[in-house]
């Protein structure tokens, strides 16, 4: 939908404050224009507000805390002029570590943690400033691995484009793939075959088996119940070992492709899930049942890393983040999904912390492998690609990655990828992380952290 | 039942490996050869390789493995060229695998009987991270083989890099290289660290690893699995010669 450019954050502005989520705004360059995209979720559906950049824009973030995030990157990324937007420390630009140094008093000091941490995390820094045990305030530094992923995949033929977004991500790459796919797809008017989305549809559950149990086991670790995270480890090894047999790669890259999916990879799901699936789910149940039934390990995450359902409702949450707070996001539940047949019932729980979001977590383990299954069980037949033919166009798609809504942008010019901008979910609920955190204490920060369960790298980008 | 003796009732998983034998799943993607007597057409390799990892010289053609990401399109797509195995020893010294062999050798006397690793994440795309963890786990017990991490540099013999090296990275990298004792030895862990893969030549990034510091060992895969990482390890340590490490 296109509209006149003045009434853009206005109209978009009044539906939020009707109820609809702001689920992104992104920019896309058309030359000469700068083209605004507001896309809001309004019953289940998604609506692309558009139009070009105008030097009366007004920001939404003084009013609309979810239109923080993007409206910073915007300015810092795009050079675009929001009028109202607030001042504040950089998100997106790396600022010197000397430099965030500079204030503290007798009662508050500022201490950097990061980019390099110990353990084995992937790269991110905050500014914590603390009196003692109690954060005080904390900031986000990020973007430390920015490897410019949306530009990469615009000098990338189609054909070989979700290779660029399985990089996006690589522990969630199903996901980046398919819902890539699906936008470009989209873009150009075609649909992949029913067996191509069975394909993925089953894919993207399994991979949410394999993040949850990893989620879920580090939690164990933060709460120094060894064997207890050996366990849920060993399980997730098992998994990965069936998609190494199954797809060639341990993460299931390399099989999603535009049009459907690379070769016949239903059938060697088939066989090797007929085979060892069962015995993957038994070792992922038990082990993960008896994590949740550990009374010292489900008390430590009691009460730590609260989120209020307001809170996560303004800032527009998603994923098991957000269902842990009793705030339903769960993209399987829309229409035309992946696979049409595959509704998933939606896990929910209402007290907003930690333990909140690992019992999200272990009561979708236990349906992904279902749906998993009713996906391979459905085995549609046909060709499990579509013929691509290359037409211009823009659109979005969006997946239920393991750590929520997944939203992609893709359009083509002239036969080509002018323009892929991707909102993931670990950048959706980043800036609930700030709020979870007062009134807990430093050593709180793993459990929170880990009850997230964000990728660094799809935030980044 | 206490997890103790649920453990233990699980039996022994873990694999005897670097000591005795292990293997991928035979459709595992690991490495890609050159079919013997196929002619290549220089072309197929522009078209079908994102990573620029097929190198055709004088109408013959290898895939360089440091290069490669595993993707397999060039099997899909010239499939009486190209071939997927699932070898997974994969890791190269840098230097000659004799000298390095002697060097890393006299160096892991140095470290004793244990290692201590250090992860840096240079910009990584988050599985590498997750398969180092892996070796920890109970299939391939790192601790077993005396390789345990360390949280401080101070205390590291080895330095894992993951990711591409981006570019406000590279100084927190150099950093902590700078603070780990002597003697030390870097690994470059993951295509994009080993060679730059899909990321090579752009703007974004100042990597690979090997642009910034000495490194030792690559290990390629996108991500390397578990036992290649192992048998990268076993190298940088000197105890293993690696594979066709002259090519």
């Amino acid at each position: 939908m296109s509209m006149t450019p003045a009434s853009l954050q206005t109209t978009a502005y009044r539906r939020i404050e009707a109820g609809a989520r702001l689920a992104w705004i992104f920019a896309d360059r058309i030359e000469p224009e700068t083209i605004l995209h507001y896309v809001l979720e309004e019953d289940g559906r998604l609506h692309d507000l558009s139009g070009p950049l105008l030097d009366s824009a007004q920001a939404l973030s003084p009013h609309v805390p979810a239109a923080d995030w993007y409206e910073r990157e915007l300015t810092e990324r795009f050079g675009v002029k929001l009028e109202g937007l607030p001042e504040g420390r950089p998100l997106t630009e790396i600022v010197p570590a000397a430099q965030l140094l500079g204030v503290e008093s007798s009662e508050v000091s500022t201490v950097l943690y990061g980019p390099v941490r110990s353990g084995i995390v992937e790269s991110a820094r905050w500014i914590v400033e603390t009196a003692g045990e109690d954060f005080i305030d904390v900031h986000p530094s990020m973007f430390f691995k920015h490897r410019g992923l949306e530009e990469r995949f615009t000098s990338t033929p189609l054909e070989l484009a979700p290779f660029v977004a399985e990089h996006v991500s690589g522990v969630t790459a199903a996901s980046h793939a398919a819902a890539f796919c699906r936008a470009a797809e989209r873009a150009m008017g075609i649909e992949a075959p029913e067996r191509a989305r069975a394909t993925r549809a089953a894919l993207v559950e399994l991979e949410r088996v394999h993040q949850h149990l990893d989620s879920l086991a580090k939690l164990a670790e933060d709460g120094s119940l060894s064997v207890g995270s050996a366990q849920v480890f060993a399980a997730k090894e098992r998994m990965h070992r069936l998609l190494a047999q199954a797809t060639g790669n341990r993460f299931s890259r390399g099989v999603i492709c535009v049009g459907g999916t690379r070769f016949d990879a239903l059938t060697s799901l088939r066989e090797a899930c007929a085979k060892d699936l069962d015995l993957v789910e038994h070792h992922a149940r038990a082990a993960v049942g008896r994590l949740i039934k550990t009374q010292s390990f489900v008390d430590r995450l009691i009460g730590t890393g609260r989120l209020a359902h307001d809170l996560v409702v303004r800032c527009a949450g998603v994923g098991p983040v957000a269902r842990g707070s009793g705030v339903s996001s769960d993209v399987r539940a829309s229409d035309g999904y992946l696979y049409t047949p595959l509704l998933a019932e939606e896990a929910l729980e209402r007290n907003g912390d930690a333990v909140s979001r690992a019992l999200v977590r272990v009561a979708e383990l236990q349906r992904s492998f279902q749906l998993a299954r009713n996906a391979l069980d459905a085995n549609p037949p046909g060709p499990y690609a579509a013929p691509i033919r290359v037409a211009d166009g823009a659109a979005l798609a969006r997946v239920e990655s393991p750590q929520g809504e997944l939203l992609y942008f893709v359009r083509i010019h002239n036969g080509a990828i002018a323009r892929v901008a991707i909102r993931s979910a670990s950048y959706a609920n980043w800036p609930l992380f700030v709020p979870s955190l007062p009134g807990n204490i430093f050593t709180d920060f793993s459990f929170i952290e880990h009850s997230f369960a964000a990728s660094q790298s799809e935030v980044d980008r | 039942m206490s997890w103790i003796g649920y453990g233990l009732r699980g039996g022994i998983l873990t694999t005897r490996y670097p000591n005795g034998d292990d293997s991928m799943p035979p459709a595992y993607r690991g490495e890609i050869d050159v079919i013997g007597s196929a002619p290549v057409d220089a072309a197929i390799g522009a078209g079908v390789c994102l990573s620029n990892a097929i190198v055709v010289a004088d109408g013959a053609a290898y895939v360089d493995r440091l290069r490669c990401f595993q993707c397999g399109e060039c099997t899909r797509v010239a499939p009486d060229t190209f071939h997927a195995r699932s070898h997974f020893e994969l890791a190269q010294p840098v230097q000659s695998p004799e000298a390095t062999f002697t060097a890393l050798r006299k160096r892991s006397r140095a470290f004793g009987r244990s290692v201590h690793l250090r992860h840096v994440d240079a910009g990584s795309d988050g599985s590498e991270e997750q398969e180092l963890a892996a070796i920890f786990n109970p299939f391939y017990d790192a601790n077993r083989l005396g390789i345990f991490l360390t949280a401080t540099p101070r205390h590291a013999d080895v330095l894992i890099v993951t990711g591409v090296v981006t570019r406000a990275m590279a100084e927190p990298l150099q950093r902590t290289y700078d603070a780990m004792p002597d003697p030390k030895t870097v690994i470059a862990l993951g295509t994009s660290a080993c060679s730059g893969g899909i990321f090579a030549g752009s703007a974004e990034v100042v990597g690979p690893v090997s642009r910034l510091l000495p490194v030792d060992v690559m290990i390629p895969g996108s991500p390397p699995a578990p036992l290649t990482i192992l048998h990268g390890l076993w190298v940088a340590l000197g105890q293993a010669l690696a594979r066709g490490a002259n090519r």
